[in-house]
């Protein structure tokens, strides 16, 4: 009974990165329609930029945060109007390979910046682990859920209660009529971008103390916050992060009771059965028919 | 390709005369580098029926290839039955994974079909890493075989045992499998798959049964892939799980896109030029990602078309004699 506490505990913890990476993926979906692949590598760089702000510069972690956070939101403008922009009126698939091909650059630069060791982000409290009762987590896991829990409020608050994120909902859900209330459709797109690169950069740099640097660490977690997105349904944030929570907690599970090595491969597998019978998610209102 | 004297007969025969001749005069080295591009134009070839023709973008490519390349080698290792056998049986597999697996990946659409694909390509790519006791895990797997000779019909046989015997061993599997592709792609089945990379909708009230015919490209597709891998594996005797990297998919689909995708040339022309730049500019491979990531972007972004794409609109709009002309608006 411990066992599955500590593991669902984990599962929470696992899962809040998850919820990080798919808001971000459902916002930028919801407005440019593109899945945009290079979400997870996106996280990978603000892990190492955090990393390198800490143990190169000495920065205090906080900062690090913050500034990787602007940093990746800069990054996310200049990939929307480098990238995204010149191909905006393609055929949907040419938006893909667009994101295929920024993640492959994002990929091959990290391995030739950053080298193929993996590398360990130390902070003062990288090893010390909280517990209350038998349940113990990494402290820097806390710090993860803690962190998440306020984004995702800040979120929150930004779309609900600010003239901005209100425009950038009505643009998901519906882009003439968004177009028609006078709404600057190509600066919310920005917007968009902006605000889902940064989703990526908190979640890399909240992580990075709790796991191993490696340039390939993005496509696990891309994955699976894609397969979230799926399950909770697309386009919606709250789904969004259910899904992500549920399949962190079966990933925690899976390498628990079953095995940890092919514990992303019971997460596809989840994925798919649930394309196969429910295509429209938990609660999802639309199938993507283009 | 109709009338040997269009100036697509010309070109392809050009090319397959250098193609035949060129190892002849060059080192062992650069035989390898043309082996390995032949190796990756069949791939390339093979997603191209996929995507170029049927609209179903795949990046699980690398999937098929590693199954393909595994499969020859614990076939013959494990077996111990010959290449020949092994071979086939290897190709069956690939396609009967296509297969499968396609199944439930064609029946979505856009976005969720690529991410199936890539699921499946990073699931195939842990199994090679982390299956030790089938695969080898990282140190890879040793002793796929090269081809058995075949007895020739005047006498002696034909042996594998030189690079440039399997360099045209891999051009040979090149060649018949561009052929069947170029005979589908223009067979009534190539028309339907065209239909429905036009539009999918369309096609089904058409009374096209869309999904058996995106099952049957699939699957055509995997064993094409397939046979690349079991004759990668054959040349190199050695497998690593990198064969089976996701990236790879996406090289292979960045070739595809900057050579041209739909056009029978394409595939070939992508291949060639991103394997031959950075062999040319003598960069590092971990280099590479980033370069083809780079180019593809300016490609998909300045000519989606790719090479021969773009060349077929320059020649159209400059009035050189072309296929679309003869055959187009009277």
């Amino acid at each position: 009974m411990v066992e599955l506490a500590q593991y669902l505990l984990n599962g929470i913890s696992q899962g809040c990165v998850y919820v990080l990476l798919a808001s971000g993926l459902t916002i930028i979906m919801g407005i440019l329609r593109v899945p945009n692949f290079a979400q997870g590598h996106l996280y990978m760089v603000a892990a190492y930029l955090g990393f390198y702000m800490v143990m190169s510069y000495a920065t205090n972690y906080w900062l690090a945060l913050v500034l990787a956070t602007f940093a990746l939101g800069i990054l996310g403008l200049l990939v929307y109007f480098l990238v995204f922009y010149p191909v905006r009126n393609a055929p949907e698939v040419n938006l893909f390979v667009a994101a295929m091909a920024l993640l492959m650059i994002l990929e091959g630069g990290a391995l030739s910046l950053f080298g193929t060791e993996s590398k360990w982000f130390l902070i003062p409290w990288s090893r010390s682990v909280l517990s209350t009762g038998s349940l113990s987590l990494q402290t820097q896991r806390v710090i993860v859920i803690a962190g998440t829990t306020v984004v995702m409020l800040g979120l929150w608050f930004f779309i609900k209660k600010t003239a901005l994120g209100a425009a950038l909902e009505a643009t998901a859900q519906h882009r003439e009529g968004a177009l028609l209330c006078g709404i600057k459709v190509d600066r919310i797109s920005a917007t968009a971008f902006v605000v889902g690169t940064a989703l990526a950069g908190i979640a890399g740099v909240l992580i990075g103390p709790a796991v191993l640097l490696e340039p390939t660490m993005g496509m696990g977690p891309l994955l699976v916050a894609f397969s979230a997105i799926i399950f909770g349904g697309l386009g919606s944030i709250a789904g969004a992060v259910l899904g992500s929570l549920l399949l962190g907690v079966a990933e925690s599970l899976a390498s628990g009771y079953i095995s940890a090595t092919y514990s992303l491969a019971f997460v596809f597998a989840i994925m798919i059965v649930m394309l196969l019978f429910r295509p429209k998610g938990l609660f999802g209102k639309e199938v993507w028919r283009p | 390709m109709k009338g040997i004297t269009s100036p697509q007969a010309a070109g392809w025969l050009l090319a397959l005369i250098v193609a035949v001749l060129l190892p002849l005069f060059t080192g062992g080295y650069l035989t390898s580098i043309l082996l390995l591009i032949a190796a990756w134009s069949i791939v390339a070839v093979s997603l191209n029926l996929l995507y170029g023709y049927t609209g179903q973008l795949s990046l699980g490519h690398s999937a098929f290839l590693g199954i393909g390349a595994y499969a020859l080698a614990l076939i013959a290792v494990k077996v111990h039955v010959g290449f020949w056998p092994a071979f086939f049986a290897a190709i069956a597999i690939s396609g009967l994974f296509g297969f499968l697996i396609g199944i439930p990946a064609l029946k979505l659409r856009g976005p969720y079909f690529v991410l199936v694909t890539l699921g499946f390509a990073a699931i195939v790519g842990v199994i090679a890493l982390a299956w030790t006791g089938l695969t080898g895990g990282a140190n890879g797997l040793a002793g796929a075989p090269r081809p058995t000779p075949i007895p020739l019909p005047w006498g002696g046989r034909l042996k594998f045992d030189s690079l440039l015997n399997m360099y045209y061993f891999t051009l040979f599997f090149l060649i018949v499998i561009l052929f069947i592709c170029h005979r589908l792609v223009h067979s009534l089945i190539g028309r339907t798959f065209i239909a429905i990379s036009h539009d999918e909708n369309l096609a089904e009230s058409l009374g096209i049964n869309t999904m058996w015919k995106k099952l049957l490209s699939f699957t055509i597709s995997a064993v094409f892939a397939g046979v690349a891998g079991a004759l990668y594996a054959s040349y190199n005797s050695v497998i690593s799980p990198d064969i089976a990297y996701f990236t790879r998919g996406m090289d292979v689909l960045a070739c595809l896109i900057v050579g041209g995708a739909g056009t029978m040339a394409g595939p070939i022309i992508g291949t060639f030029v991103m394997t031959a730049i950075p062999e040319a500019l003598q960069i590092v491979p971990s280099l590479r990602t980033l370069i083809n990531g780079f180019i593809l972007m300016l490609f998909i972004i300045f000519l989606p078309a790719g090479i021969a794409g773009g060349f077929k609109a320059f020649s159209s709009r400059w009035g050189l004699k072309s296929e679309e002309r003869r055959h187009g608006a009277p």
